[in-house]
């Protein structure tokens, strides 16, 4: 898969029952706890793996660490949090590299195996295909709260295991349908990766605001400013292609550009199949399981919004 | 006037710093110098979360967001939790009926389409409506209520269904308003709602 197409991993097909899905992902720390921020940068890396229909098999640690200033066990807790979510994802640890660095960062190189025909990319969106949402927005949104110390424990808790959750239940659910097309929701927000896979789609997209999860906090902290510098950036660079109605306020617009650490897979599936994979998705235990909005016959590629 | 030079950051560090300002200094009237779009979105919505008028100015490259305190003099207490938007407080109403009370049941259905159209009384501090166990049949197609518990939703009130009481009356598909939702939703909201009503 060239870059002129770029998708969620890279892909190389061995043989016709055979193909590697190969990525990496890593970046500083967004939670105090590094036992969970470990897990979290795993669970984040691991993703584009099931966003592209595959299984992951094996992940390398990338590891950078201020060895000079940092206790040695914040690193082994950190990779101890990496092993126990690759572990979840039946995959293996095979190795790794670290550097000296100022700034800690720890993330994955992950491979994955998919059948060649099974293959998931961002740009098969079909007119009449509803499109689901496996977790929901607000973690760009809470992380800034936790930053000005405004979020209590029991959010910071619930965050952190949301942003560590895998996306393999919800992988494993879509691979029993025929999915037309499928990324997963990071740093552009939600709408930043739906822009993704309708340029050069041919098609347009409605989204349902209301239908969107969203944690609930997640407004309150918006409407009183906390909202990271990422939302604002990913809502200037997509506005000509986004559509508000007029019931859609700021804060709402903020939430759906607001950057997502781990987020969940956004699927592109016939609507007659919507409401069964939904359901497939809950019986999962996926955090949220929403039919969000629906893909229309209209070539002029925009997201309208209401 | 208190003056916080906020240029050169970014967010939410503007934020943070008319935070500490407000929580150190109760300032009357405060003025934030940023330097870029998202910082003063971000400065505004504070202040006014925070109770006060505010008004943008220009100033060549950069935006001054001035706020006044609604009531002078009066001292704005640091909030540990989000406020609510628009409303003092966040009232969650949970229904597990389709009637009120016990005895005459048309009078008791009466009562019911009544306490749903009154409800909006309330105004924007009614926050979630939760419909449980027989109040899912409040959601479906037949539903004298329909229209009211459509109305609410169009003004920002969230109306929740439970799904397990839906797929147990088999009423699933003739659901015509709310969100399907889960105990783990309901128990949340009953955490963060101020006051809970129980029917």
């Amino acid at each position: 898969m060239g870059l002129e197409r770029a998708d969620d991993a890279g892909v190389y097909r061995i043989s016709d029952e055979l193909a590697l899905i190969q990525t990496v992902d890593f970046f500083t720390p967004i939670v105090d706890d590094p036992y969970w921020f470990g897990q979290i940068a795993a669970a984040n890396a691991l993703s584009d793996v099931y966003a592209m229909g595959g299984v992951p098999k094996t992940a390398m640690n990338l590891v950078a660490f201020p060895i000079k200033q940092m206790d040695l066990d914040i690193l082994r807790q950190i990779i101890q949090g990496g092993i126990d979510k690759i572990r979840e994802a039946d995959a293996v640890l095979v190795g790794g590299h670290s550097i000296e660095d100022s700034e800690l960062k720890y993330g994955l190189s992950v491979t994955g195996f998919v059948h060649p025909a099974r293959v998931l990319v961002k740009k098969n969106l079909r007119a009449g295909d509803r499109l689901i949402l496996t977790k929901p927005l607000g973690t760009g949104i809470i992380n800034t709260a936790i930053k000005a110390a405004m979020a209590p424990p029991a959010l910071i808790d619930r965050v952190t295991r949301l942003m560590a959750n895998l996306n393999r239940g919800a992988a494993e659910a879509m691979a029993a349908f025929a999915v037309h097309a499928c990324t997963d929701v990071t740093g552009f927000g939600l709408l930043g990766h739906l822009a993704e896979m309708v340029t050069g789609s041919g098609c347009s997209v409605r989204i349902e605001s209301r239908q969107v999860p969203i944690l609930p906090e997640t407004v309150d902290f918006a409407s009183m400013g906390l909202v990271p510098g990422g939302a604002f950036k990913n809502k200037s660079f997509r506005q000509a292609m986004t559509i508000f109605a007029d019931g859609v306020d700021a804060v709402m617009q903020d939430m759906l550009f607001d950057p997502q650490t781990s987020g969940g897979l956004l699927i592109s599936i016939a609507s007659q199949h919507a409401e069964a994979l939904a359901e497939a998705l809950t019986r999962r235990g996926t955090p949220a399981a929403a039919v969000i909005g629906e893909v229309l016959d209209d070539p002029i590629e925009k997201i309208y919004v209401s | 006037m208190k003056e916080i030079d906020a240029r050169g950051l970014s967010c939410p560090a503007p934020v943070l710093h008319t935070k500490a300002t407000l929580e150190q200094e109760h300032p009357d009237t405060i003025k934030v110098l940023v330097d870029n779009a998202a910082s003063q979105q971000n400065v505004e919505r504070f202040l006014r979360s925070q109770g006060f008028e505010v008004r943008l100015e220009k100033e060549g490259h950069d935006f001054a967001v001035i706020g006044k305190c609604g009531s002078p003099g009066a001292a704005v207490e640091p909030k540990a939790a989000p406020v609510a938007t628009g409303a003092n407080q966040k009232i969650m109403v949970m229904c597990a009926t389709d009637r009120i009370g016990f005895g005459d049941e048309t009078l008791g259905q009466k009562l019911m389409v009544n306490f749903i159209r009154t409800l909006k009384e309330m105004g924007p501090e009614l926050w979630r409506l939760v419909l449980v166990n027989n109040g899912v049949k409040l959601a479906v197609a037949g539903s004298p209520v329909l229209a009211e518990l459509k109305a609410y939703e169009a003004t920002g009130t969230s109306v929740l269904v439970c799904g397990t009481c839906l797929e147990h009356f088999n009423l699933l598909a003739q659901k015509q308003v709310g969100q399907t939702t889960n105990m783990l939703d309901i128990v949340t909201a009953m955490q963060l709602a101020d006051k809970v009503v129980n029917l």
